[in-house]
């Protein structure tokens, strides 16, 4: 390796640096993509099943409270308010936007009416559903998905930026 | 006699075909192919790694549910996310540019080999984890290719 090239490397190892440092200061778990907030975590049924779940899922399992739902009627803010509103995409009830169906891929839902609510059970395609649980209240079901460039196929090359959101009718975060 | 004539003329027809530029052209091809395909290769290993190592970079809480060693919302597989996206950028213009390319080529063989292996572990043999088999495939060719074409070797 000559000057130029480590002259290059350097270069390039700065600008890396420049790049993490901006992504660092972007990263904050509150400000981490689509389920981030403590309101939508607690809300969110973990999607993934596995080890590899991603930051969403494993935020939602952790903050996730525990056997008892929220009481009825419990909501939070409003989805339309929240930073990844434009990222959302309603899944239930149908019909699907096409944008939805893209959102959708890589991910398993089921939604299920029940006298409270709903009951989603979500996981990753391809494996075993995630326990279902129920939303008192809910009426509305949402997939985020930050972006939709990571959708090939059935595949969704990164998990890390999808999620499950419940609203009830008003479009608030069901609780 | 004739059969001795006739096959002699054969003989120089065949001769005078291997000396033509079209007889010529498929093991110029061939030659073109040996010198420009891993340069090729190389370019395109590079926009792969520089691709996703950008993007860890700038985004890297799309990435840390990938971590395996830390939870997905904790700083530290923020951090861990950072350096690998850094080594990703640093691979990638190491290949770009040539620079040290089959040692560059080993370390992203092994990355993608720890990629390869963590996500059939976790999730199991899939369409993507088959496309990154390829890509550790790649990497792999490269690293037996010691001198290529537009190397930075000054």
């Amino acid at each position: 390796m000559g000057k130029w090239g480590l002259a290059l490397l350097t270069a390039a190892g700065i600008a890396g640096v420049v790049l993490a440092v901006h992504g660092w200061s972007g990263w904050r778990p509150a400000a981490a993509p689509a389920l981030a907030g403590s309101s939508v975590a607690s809300s969110s049924p973990a999607p993934k099943a596995t080890t590899r779940a991603p930051a969403p899922a494993r935020r939602s399992a952790s903050r996730a409270p525990s056997a008892s739902p929220a009481p009825s009627g419990t909501s939070g803010p409003l989805l339309s308010s929240e930073p990844y509103a434009r990222v959302s995409f309603r899944v239930w009830p149908g019909p699907m936007t096409a944008a939805a169906k893209q959102a959708l891929i890589g991910l398993s839902v089921r939604v299920r009416k029940v006298a409270s609510g709903l009951s989603v059970t979500a996981g990753v395609a391809g494996q075993a559903p995630g326990s279902p649980r129920v939303y008192p209240g809910g009426a509305r079901v949402y997939v985020v998905e930050a972006s939709l460039g990571d959708d090939s196929g059935n595949s969704d090359y990164s998990l890390g930026d999808d999620g499950l959101v419940v609203t009830s009718r008003q479009g608030r975060i069901v609780q | 006699m004739s059969q001795a004539v006739s096959g002699r003329q054969a003989a120089t027809g065949k001769a005078r075909d291997a000396g033509s530029p079209i007889a010529a052209l498929p093991a110029r091809a061939g030659a073109a192919a040996a010198e420009w395909a891993p340069v090729a290769g190389r370019v395109l290993l590079a926009l792969v790694l520089g691709w996703f190592g950008y993007h860890e970079l700038v985004h890297p809480g799309l990435w840390t549910g990938y971590v395996q060693v830390a939870p997905a919302s904790s700083g530290a597989a923020a951090v861990l996310v950072l350096i690998h996206g850094w080594a990703l950028l640093m691979l990638a213009v190491a290949l770009l540019a040539g620079i040290a390319t089959r040692i560059a080529a080993l370390i992203a063989a092994v990355l993608m080999l720890e990629i390869v292996i963590s996500l059939t572990v976790t999730a199991g043999l899939s369409d993507l984890t088959l496309r990154d088999v390829g890509v550790l495939g790649l990497a792999a060719c490269l690293t037996g290719i010691s001198s290529q074409r537009l190397t930075l070797r000054r």
